[in-house]
């Protein structure tokens, strides 16, 4: 025996003495337990207490043998941790859909307040959605820069009314910047020029349907056609407006529109109906003026066919230039012997003399 | 970790015939499979690996909480919340200790909150069913027939009661910590060790809570010798 266990005292024992019963001391303090409690009654007495009791406890019968001594409990226990972990193990249930459900729980409870909501819903989709929803599919997409000229539709064009003309700016290429305003069904500003040919539809209108319009819109018109009166409609305008229109001032413009194109037979023709028959002498006199510069050397030259594809060629032959030619120098032989006007005769003879070198060459 | 290629190959050939087949041929190559190879399987997933494990160990479970709970009802409780949490956190269990220590760790602190929830609201719980002293309370006629089944020993069995009625007593004054370890140590026969693993706590620790149990016992229990 050790030095260390001969000094092991009551008091160091004693503390072990519950452990010792209960099998958990180290061996070493097991044979120091032993030696001390053969030469120490207290100690013995101490041990056979703490023997005792833990025979006691195991000889005690235990509250889950009679609590369950069937196994009735363990079984009923097992069964509900299935049950358990089958509501685990379980996907969820997967109720119907149900859109807003919680919105039509809540409306139904409160009828007044949703219906007040409702209505409120509907302005706000009516004035502010819509709107912006319409907004938004423009923006979709690629960008797109597009303007919309005014299209002008003949119903348009037969109700509307020409609160004026107006010539902004003149063009290099020589043909006027027109600005024209509108009353159809809305009041309208048509910009542009002549060459467009929404401008160029509006204009031929005017012209061609003349008792509709002022005299004055009628006049602006033919200064901004006179231009393009290659043009096939706009020379039929012209030569609507210069046989027709009410006012000679409307059909003297008319006749200087159609300066350029006084090479045409249908022009020409006009020319010389105008001459031979307009009852207004100022009339007949610009009909001479625009002849006789037709008929003047290099004039011609300014039909050319390139210049607009839709007149018809003015190309007259040898034959035909003499015979249109023959054909004016007797209306205006004529206009110079019975004219009633002093001022047209003088102007035809004038007309003829201009013309007749020509002639004689 | 897997099931063992000869486990998987047992269930093939028995499950030819059938899924019934298969699954009560899996059950028995699980029951053949050790702890940590079951643990594993029921880690994937597999329910019937879980409920081999439950198996296994939830008649001692029932038991310790029986014995500390006192009551069916309670007892039953710490049961399912137990397990359930076993199942819920199986995946993290990490092999660090053994699954039964893992396992007694959980279901003692479900057992310790039991505990300290009825001690701190002593007046929301059922009183104790303890045989001795509530004897008069047993309704059902085979509880009450088993006690005096002519095979025990009379004055046994009266002593027995009587130790029992004064255990429980007893018992009442322990702190629910020292409750449990004295449990464990006497009822369910761990050493000190173990049951510090299974609190979470040093052997030292378990020991001081032993001693401090035993001295009330002894104290509550003198004179019964």
């Amino acid at each position: 025996m050790s030095v260390f266990e001969k000094s092991l005292s009551c008091k160091d024992v004693a503390p072990l003495l519950i452990f010792y019963a209960c099998d958990e001391v180290s061996d070493k303090e097991r044979k120091q337990i032993d030696a001390h409690v053969t030469n120490c009654a207290d100690c013995a007495a101490q041990l056979a207490e703490a023997s005792g009791l833990q025979e006691i406890m195991a000889a005690a019968p235990q509250s889950a043998d009679e609590l369950d001594s069937s196994g009735i409990l363990l079984a009923q226990c097992r069964s509900e941790l299935a049950e358990s972990l089958d509501d685990l193990s379980a996907p969820p249930i997967e109720e119907h859909w149900r859109p807003f459900g919680w919105l039509r729980r809540s409306m139904a409870l409160r009828p007044a307040w949703s219906g007040a909501l409702l209505v409120a819903f509907g302005a706000l989709v009516g004035t502010q959605i819509l709107p912006w929803m319409q907004n938004g599919n423009n923006n979709n997409g690629q960008a797109m820069n597009v303007t919309v000229k005014p299209r002008i539709t003949d119903d348009q064009l037969a109700n509307m009314v020409v609160g004026g003309i107006t010539f902004p700016s003149s063009s290099d290429s020589g043909s006027p910047d027109v600005q024209v305003q509108l009353s159809a069904e809305q009041p309208l500003t048509l910009n542009g020029n002549v060459q467009d040919s929404d401008m160029r539809r509006v204009l031929t209108y005017v012209v061609a349907n003349g008792a509709r319009f002022d005299a004055g819109v009628r006049l602006d018109c033919l200064e901004a056609l006179k231009t393009v009166s290659r043009d096939l409609q706009v020379r039929q305008a012209l030569i609507t407006a210069a046989r027709k229109d009410q006012n000679p001032a409307v059909r003297m413009k008319a006749l200087e529109s159609l300066r350029d194109s006084a090479a045409d037979d249908d022009v020409r023709q006009a020319l010389l109906d105008a001459l031979e028959h307009d009852v207004n002498p100022g009339v007949r006199v610009e009909a001479v003026n625009v002849l006789v510069g037709s008929l003047q050397p290099g004039e011609p030259e300014g039909l050319t066919p390139e210049v607009n594809d839709s007149t018809p060629s003015v190309n007259p032959g040898r034959a035909a230039e003499d015979q249109s030619i023959e054909r004016v120098v007797r209306a205006l032989e004529q206009m110079q012997r019975r004219d009633p006007s002093r001022y047209v005769r003088l102007r035809s003879a004038a007309a003829l003399r201009q013309i007749g070198p020509r002639e004689v060459q | 970790m897997p099931l063992p290629r000869w486990a998987l190959a047992l269930a093939d050939d028995n499950g030819r015939s059938g899924s019934t087949d298969a699954a009560l041929a899996s059950v028995i190559s699980l029951s053949h499979l050790d702890e940590r190879a079951l643990v594993a399987e029921a880690q994937t997933g597999s329910r019937t690996a879980f409920e081999e494990l439950v198996r296994r160990y939830d008649r001692d479970v029932l038991r310790l909480a029986l014995n500390l709970m006192k009551r069916p009802e309670d007892a039953r409780d710490v049961y399912q919340e137990a397990f359930l949490k076993v199942y819920r956190n199986l995946h993290r269990f990490r092999f660090e200790c053994s699954f039964y220590t893992w396992l007694y760790r959980i279901v003692t602190n479900v057992c310790l909150d039991h505990l300290r929830r009825r001690q701190a609201r002593p007046e929301d719980q059922a009183p104790e069913l303890n045989a001795g002293l509530h004897e008069e309370g047993i309704t059902d006629f085979f509880e009450r027939q088993r006690e005096y089944r002519p095979t025990q020993d009379p004055e046994r069995t009266l002593f027995g009661k009587e130790i029992k009625a004064r255990i429980a007593t007893a018992m009442e004054r322990l702190s629910p910590r020292e409750r449990i370890v004295f449990e464990m140590k006497h009822y369910q026969g761990l050493k000190l060790r173990a049951i510090g693993d299974v609190l979470g706590t040093t052997e030292e620790t378990v020991k001081n809570s032993l001693f401090r149990a035993t001295r009330k016992l002894r104290h509550e229990l003198g004179g019964l010798r």
